[in-house]
């Protein structure tokens, strides 16, 4: 009787979610509610879940609860420590979800809500969430490796050396990226400037206060940091109105970029307990914080979408970046659907805290299910605008002209009504002197945000929640920033280390100082050339960068794929496989298009084509730029296409029976723990 | 109200492993040493140096 009512719930589930999946992809011409964007992710992440996750789990991994995981057989108290699941879940979720589930959807957004939506639904349950799990699985088999040493041991060094060399590519684009997507929300506005040059000092009071003052109290340490930077906030508006103020806190776009490269630089090599950690502590409780209240303020507020289901940028002239719906969307939208990084988590500290097997579900498929509901909150954020202040705000000056009333008319004449006053009044109202050209994604997704949380407060506050919500995005991406410049700079100190012994020490510091330079100068390059482009520079970094992302994706299933062979598990093959193979279609074809195709505002090389008649130094500047993103996507397609190579020489070798099929697991122990302990 | 009480227990409990207070409390039951300044430095400066050795996630 209670097999039959669980079947029928599930039942019932999945009726739901295919009504509202039909909702959303069949109303035309009429404004939907949020809510159906809801129901239709949630009862399909539901039924994704309970019967996909949980076939992968049962199936094809076979996951034991008998076996002891790492953190039982190598518990040391610190990295490998036997953790409670939902605890391990919160904290692998804190550790995945940073600024790709909030921006790529916003940009997305430009092909109207419903392409963004139905990727983000279906690539979460078929792609992103199996990556993270066989990927976490993989590691937890295997005392924790990362995937690079899974790469090596189960590909080969080939496989091996080239994840290392595509994991410190992508990290120079992602960082120049991230910190333009930070340049535009900032430039020109006092008020959000100071909030974020206010969080430098809280962070250095936090850090000495943990270590000389309270050693160990973090949450009380936070708590103090949170309230300091709720004074930063309005202490901001303070200072926009202030006439001696305001200028100074009022930088231009390479004013901004020179200030987070100098930050960047001295982050990396500050000691981390100073700068780093408490900036990072803060940012992960505001980040948790902020989505929980997202979630919320949906929920209360259930507003409707302005945006159309479908705009006419689907045919590749978008304003926000060039190209085709296909295969665009889906390199926009990386981290809320599938993420190359997610798999360096799933490879990181989690496999070794997982106290059961069976738990590896709920943390590594369940998690990725949660980060693509926050890529849809932000889909529904940015959807909420009327559609023309949507693109007013996001297209670059150097598509939609120069002037408030210039592009005003521009967007008017796509069929999305936006007035220059209507936007000055709009400004005006969040404490901003525009928000015509901020391009980016942050500054949209600030303004739906607001819209949401003041639904509860009125427009009064609609200043102080945009303000709370840029904040907010700056501050984690500031904390990527310095974090993977860090990053970046060990694993060059790493990779130089073979060639010059004293360069590879972290202790001797002109070594550091040398390779944090470098590694700043990389993409302090991709992110001042990002501020000086005419048409806003997100336009070519953030495709680069979803590339990227999707081609670790890549990298991550073929190491999943081999191990699922070399477990006898072939007939199975299409689980990662079929994700895998969607994924090098889409990246290929996108990589190939944004260095060959011909119409200028998609092709690198077309772009700077149409330039060589122009014989300015700012054209021969462009030129260059162009071609070395060419070469940078080159590159790329170049590292995922040898490590496919590579992988597919093992796979046939092994299926053919030319080859063993070793696997690199360890050896089976039983598990002493108590099952109710956990 | 019970079930409230856990959901809080476990919500602290999280926000003690984000805040690496519960592992600071693990560090010191390990080697049975007493919380101190120097002790705390200790660990948050190995423990951060792990960490801070990984990417960070996008």
């Amino acid at each position: 009787m209670k097999r039959t009512l669980r079947w029928l719930l599930w039942a019932a589930v999945s009726v739901v979610a295919a009504l509202a999946l039909g909702a959303v992809a069949l109303r035309r011409g009429e404004p939907i509610n949020s809510m159906w964007l809801v129901l239709a992710a949630g009862c399909t992440f539901a039924v994704g879940y309970r019967f996909y996750g949980k076939f992968i789990a049962a199936r094809v991994m076979a996951l034991d609860d008998r076996r002891a995981t790492p953190a039982e057989r190598l518990r040391n108290g610190r990295d490998f420590e036997p953790t409670n699941k939902w605890i391990l879940f919160g904290q692998h979720f804190a550790a995945i979800a940073g600024p790709g589930p909030l921006v790529g959807p916003v940009l997305a957004a430009q092909f109207g809500y419903l392409p963004g939506t139905l990727w983000i639904i279906a690539g979460a349950v078929l792609g992103g969430a199996v990556q993270d799990f066989t990927i976490l699985f993989a590691s937890m088999r295997r005392d924790g490796k990362s995937l690079g040493e899974m790469a090596r041991e189960e590909i080969g060094r080939v496989g091996g050396f080239t994840a290392l060399a595509t994991v410190l590519m992508i990290m120079i684009i992602l960082q120049a990226t991230v910190a333009l997507v930070v340049v535009n929300a900032l430039k020109g506005s006092p008020w959000g400037t100071f909030t974020i040059a206010a969080t430098m000092p809280i962070a250095l009071f936090m850090g000495l206060y943990l270590r000389y003052l309270r050693p160990g109290k973090v949450l009380e340490c936070s708590l103090m940091g949170l309230v300091l930077l709720v004074a930063a906030i309005l202490g901001g508006q303070a200072v926009s109105q202030s006439a001696a103020l305001a200028p100074v806190f009022t930088l231009t776009g390479t004013g901004l970029a020179v200030a987070i490269i100098l930050y960047g630089f001295f982050g990396s090599t500050l000691p981390v307990w100073l700068l780093l950690a408490p900036r990072g502590y803060l940012s992960t409780f505001v980040k948790l914080g902020v989505i929980f209240l997202l979630a919320v303020g949906i929920l209360a507020v259930r507003p409707e979408l302005q945006l159309p289901a479908f705009t006419r940028f689907t045919d590749g002239t978008g304003p926000i970046f060039g190209g085709r719906i296909f295969p665009f969307c889906f390199i926009t939208i990386a981290c809320g659907a599938i993420s190359g990084f997610h798999s360096l988590i799933s490879s990181g500290t989690t496999p070794k805290m997982i106290s059961r097997e069976s738990h590896a579900r709920s943390v590594g498929y369940g998690s990725m299910l949660l980060e693509g509901f926050v890529a849809l909150m932000a889909m529904i954020a940015a959807s909420v605008m009327q559609p023309g202040v949507y693109f007013a705000v996001n297209s670059p000056a150097g598509v939609v002209g120069s002037t408030p009333a210039a592009a005003a008319t521009t967007i008017s004449s796509w069929g999305f009504p936006v007035t220059a006053a209507g936007m000055a009044s709009l400004a005006s109202a969040v404490g901003e002197k525009t928000l015509f050209f901020r391009t980016g994604g942050a500054p949209s997704l600030a303004l739906g945000m607001a819209h949401i949380f003041a639904g509860a407060g009125g427009r009064a506050v609609l200043g102080f929640w945009y303000h709370f919500a840029i904040m907010f995005e700056a501050l984690f991406i500031l904390t990527l920033i310095d974090a993977g410049t860090r990053v970046g700079r060990f694993m060059l100190q790493d990779m130089l280390g073979h060639v010059a012994k004293p360069l590879g020490r972290t202790s001797w510091m002109p070594g550091v100082i040398g390779t944090s330079a470098a590694i700043v100068a990389a993409w302090g390059y991709f992110l001042y050339q990002g501020v000086r482009d005419p048409l806003g520079g997100i336009n070519t970094l953030w495709p680069l960068f979803g590339i990227s992302n999707q081609l670790l994706s890549a990298v991550a299933l073929s190491v999943a794929t081999t191990i699922l062979i070399k477990m006898h598990r072939a007939r199975y093959l299409w689980i990662t496989a079929v994700p895998l193979a969607w994924l090098v279609v889409v990246t290929f074809t996108a990589g190939w298009q944004k260095i060959f195709s011909p119409p200028p505002h998609v092709g690198f090389l077309a772009h700077a084509a149409a330039l060589t008649a122009t014989h300015s130094a700012e054209a021969r500047r462009l030129i260059f730029n162009d071609r070395l993103d060419a070469v940078v996507c080159g590159a790329f397609l170049v590292l995922v296409a040898t490590i496919l190579l590579d992988s597919v020489r093992v796979w046939a070798g092994i299926l053919r029976g030319s080859r063993p099929a070793r696997l690199s697991e360890a050896p089976f122990v039983a598990t002493a723990l108590d099952p109710e302990g956990l | 109200m019970k079930r409230l009480r856990s959901l809080g227990a476990l919500l602290m409990a999280l926000m003690r492993e984000l805040a690496d207070e519960s592992a600071y409390r693990r560090h010191l039951a390990a080697h049975g040493r007493p919380h101190s300044a120097a002790e705390w430095r200790r660990f948050s400066d190995e423990r951060l140096r792990e960490r801070y050795a990984r990417a960070r996630c996008c």
